[in-house]
């Protein structure tokens, strides 16, 4: 049981600001992510959705006069604090993309290009890691006979999974997604969701998206931000089904944004 | 934003309580037709079958394709799902208006065992109860349906009365055995049409609290 306790790796997003120059994009937000679930982040451009994603692995340190404020607990310790090294810290929280970014390189070399420079050689391991990874961003039915042809052939669903893929082959604990399906056809999206789906049992998923459909079908839980500020934050059913908060509604059924 | 959907919606807003409209008229008429014995009213009503049904189908057609093209959320989706279900409630209150006024031609050219004073009662009542059902749906104030519960109960008790009334009256004389048994049929109509009314009011309040109620006469809870 304290066992079970100590495991749980739930993401507490503790007073978080963020500011580009003057701009005061992420107001005192507070949310507490849990773990094995997939939680969405929605709201209308510009409200700060995508910015508190990227605070979450330490990306908004390549923007030049971004500042962030607050804590975000992970696993025993504030990962905004300077001390630690994002590097790392992006092997256990990884990214995915609005487009697919696949390197131009074979589809076994994508996928191998984390462990790699994380210094695994081994070609029986590699070859272990590539095949788990495609299993698990399931696409291995599709590219397992041809993982020497090169990335950029793939369709741009297979791009993503391959995306997730590379991803998932650093074993990270939590997955970001930044608006993963908006560059896909209804197919590639419906397989994405079918992966995200999937994903929870073993990962964290967060997920920003401007698809509120999109959010309802695949997350868990729900939070709705608007201009910086999380406006309300629930499990799905209920944010889509009844909020509480008006503004909520109000964007919900289209009244604004 | 979203203004055709909201402009659509409204609409359909409206033509549910027309057709709610309608379905009252159709049973208070009935009842009518039937206590004055009134053949050309029931006629009426009975003609007015197929535009319920028309309308029924053309509100469902239009409420999907709403839900097809603009996946609302939140009230929006209620309110859809609330009408949706609330055109059949409607379309079977009509209907049991109908079957009443059908049974007005069964007593032409007879007399009534009694004067009718209980079922235009029942009627009264549920008519009632399916006039605040509709208000409440076009204004989202739940206030018009908070007492559903005891007024279903009290159709029930009139209903119950009713049955033991016309026991008594084909005891007293078996000739009175054909009018009293559409008399009970007309009263357990009745009865339905107020459990249909129940029903809209528990959709209406999901409608607009986004909870779930169910509405069940206080004699019937434990």
């Amino acid at each position: 049981m304290n066992n079970k306790i100590q495991k749980q790796k739930s993401l507490k997003i503790e007073n978080v600001n963020v500011y580009y120059g003057e701009n005061h994009a992420i107001k005192k937000v507070t949310m507490e992510i849990k773990e094995n679930r997939v939680t969405a982040f929605i709201g209308p451009s510009g409200c700060g959705k995508s910015t508190l994603l990227r605070c979450l692995n330490r990306m908004n340190d390549e923007i030049v006069g971004c500042r962030t404020e607050g804590a975000i607990i992970w696993d025993g310790t504030n990962i905004l604090d300077k001390k630690v090294d994002p590097v790392p810290l992006r092997r256990k929280i990884g990214m995915v993309f609005q487009k697919p970014n696949p390197f131009p390189k074979s589809i076994y070399d994508n996928i191998a290009y984390g462990p790699r420079i994380h210094g695994i050689t081994d070609k029986k391991t590699l070859d272990k890691i590539v095949e788990k990874s495609l299993h698990d961003a399931a696409l291995w039915e599709e590219v397992g006979d041809r993982l020497g042809d090169s990335a950029m052939g793939l369709s741009g669903g297979q791009q993503q999974r391959l995306c997730i893929a590379r991803a998932l082959a650093i074993e990270p604990k939590v997955i970001l997604m930044d608006e993963p399906c908006s560059a896909l056809d209804p197919i590639a999206t419906a397989k994405i969701e079918d992966l995200i789906n999937e994903l929870k049992k073993d990962y964290t998923v967060i997920i920003v998206t401007h698809n509120m459909q999109q959010a309802a079908r695949v997350s868990d839980f729900t939070g709705f931000f608007y201009l910086g500020e999380l406006i309300e934050y629930g499990k799905t059913k209920q944010i889509f089904e009844n909020p509480k908060v008006e503004l909520t509604e109000n964007y919900m059924t289209g009244r604004f944004g | 934003m979203l203004e055709k959907f909201h402009s659509e919606l409204s609409q359909l807003r409206k033509d549910v309580i027309t057709m709610g409209e309608l379905s009252e008229d159709m049973l208070q008429k009935a009842i009518e037709s039937l206590k004055q014995q009134d053949i050309g009213m029931a006629e009426w009503v009975v003609s007015k079958k197929s535009k319920i049904a028309k309308m029924d189908s053309d509100i469902e057609n239009r409420a999907l394709k709403l839900l097809t093209l603009y996946q609302p959320l939140a009230i929006d989706l209620r309110e859809i799902a609330c009408i949706l279900k609330m055109i059949t409630y409607l379309t079977r209150i009509g209907r049991y208006g109908k079957d009443i006024a059908k049974l007005t031609y069964e007593f032409e050219g007879k007399k009534h065992v009694k004067k009718l004073i209980s079922l235009p009662h029942m009627s009264q009542i549920v008519n009632g109860m399916i006039n605040d059902a509709l208000k409440a749906f076009e204004t989202k104030d739940i206030s018009y349906i908070k007492d559903f519960s005891e007024r279903d109960d009290d159709v029930d008790q009139l209903r119950y009365s009713i049955f033991r009334e016309c026991l008594t009256y084909m005891l007293e004389d078996q000739k009175n055995i054909t009018l009293c048994t559409h008399y009970i049929m007309v009263a357990r109509y009745l009865e339905r049409c107020a459990d249909h009314a129940c029903k809209m009011a528990e959709k209406i309040h999901y409608m607009v609290t986004g909870e779930h109620i169910d509405i069940d006469p206080p004699s019937q809870k434990l």
